[in-house]
């Protein structure tokens, strides 16, 4: 499955074309910065790190941070489809995809228990996670390409 | 003592200049037992684009939230607020300018001659002028009208300036391996 996706007219597009490559790399940095950007300062927000603020307080950023992960995903997979046979066997891309899986699920069980209100504790240790993963997010990404 | 760059027209005093001044310091420093340091130490090199994205992700994820807020974008967000992210860009920020002279100190002639890197040095020194302005005028500004009014024109440019200024730095950091020399 993975050589057809590698030999699809839009994977073959990526990998042949002298600025495809660049260019979804350019977009993916963006992306990082603005997904990644948000939830790890929403993190650091809920752990208590950025003063005392109302835990809501950087919360109508949700929209553009996934915003930020949705050009991630499909700069991220047009990425992937041009060396998908060899990145499915890369330890670091499947560490990367693992982190970030867990790290978009914390973010909809987090606003979901901000919208609610109440307990402000239970956040704050998905918060802790949700950090953890986006730094093993970031680590795991750009180790990729040292790992073979 | 005056270094050519084959790449640049003799009639471009800025490239005269940019050569003259990066390539012969990137000369002087590539026989410094920290680049040969850097250049043994294999697993270093990708400890410190780590250290560097995590970095770019702080500077630019907060400035994002302040630099929208002073758009007027997110008002429900209290402008006072954000600047306790501050700390945090200026953290960032470290980070990527501790990291990012080792990066140059590891491979100085590459970087001396890449365009990408020159011009995002250029944009880093026009985001941090821009930075400057807003801590002398906002200042002024905050005292004078007794309180932030994110609908001043000022505040608005300099946030345009700093999101475009910082978005330049983050694609050209990015592109610096695929772009040409000089």
């Amino acid at each position: 499955m993975f050589v057809w996706i590698e030999n699809t007219a839009l994977a073959l597009w990526v990998s042949t074309s002298l600025w495809a490559y660049p260019f979804l790399l350019s977009l993916h940095i963006l992306g990082l910065a603005v997904v990644a950007g948000i939830f790890l300062l929403r993190d650091l927000h809920l752990i208590g790190l950025i003063g005392a603020l109302p835990p809501s307080n950087f919360f109508d950023l949700r929209g553009l941070a996934y915003a930020g992960f949705t050009l991630n995903a499909i700069s991220g997979f047009l990425l992937f489809s041009s060396q998908a046979s060899i990145l499915v066997g890369n330890i670091s891309f499947l560490l990367k995809i693992s982190f970030l899986s867990i790290a978009m699920a914390l973010a909809v069980s987090i606003h979901k228990q901000i919208d609610k209100g109440g307990n402000i504790t239970q956040p704050k240790i998905s918060a802790f996670i949700s950090l953890t993963c986006w730094f093993g997010t970031i680590t795991a990404g750009r180790l990729i390409a040292y790992v073979f | 003592m005056l270094v050519w760059d084959n790449h640049c027209r003799p009639a471009n005093r800025v490239c005269i200049l940019r050569t003259f001044m990066l390539e012969n310091f990137a000369k002087s420093i590539s026989d410094s037992s920290l680049t040969q340091w850097i250049q043994t130490e294999y697993w270093l090199w990708p400890v410190l684009e780590i250290v560097h994205f995590f970095g770019l992700t702080l500077l630019i994820g907060g400035l994002i939230i302040i630099d929208l807020r002073m758009l007027g974008f997110f008002r429900n967000i209290n402008l006072q607020s954000t600047h306790k992210l501050i700390p945090f860009v200026m953290m960032g920020f470290s980070l990527n300018l501790a990291t990012g002279v080792l990066f140059f100190f590891g491979d100085p002639m590459r970087y001396a001659i890449n365009i990408g890197f020159q011009l995002k040095m250029i944009l880093i020194i026009i985001a941090g002028l821009n930075a400057a302005c807003y801590h002398i005028s906002i200042d002024n500004l905050a005292q004078k009208a007794g309180a932030n009014d994110s609908s001043l024109l000022l505040p608005r440019l300099i946030a345009s300036i700093s999101l475009s200024s910082w978005f330049g730095v983050l694609l050209l950091g990015r592109l610096i391996p695929y772009v040409g020399t000089g």
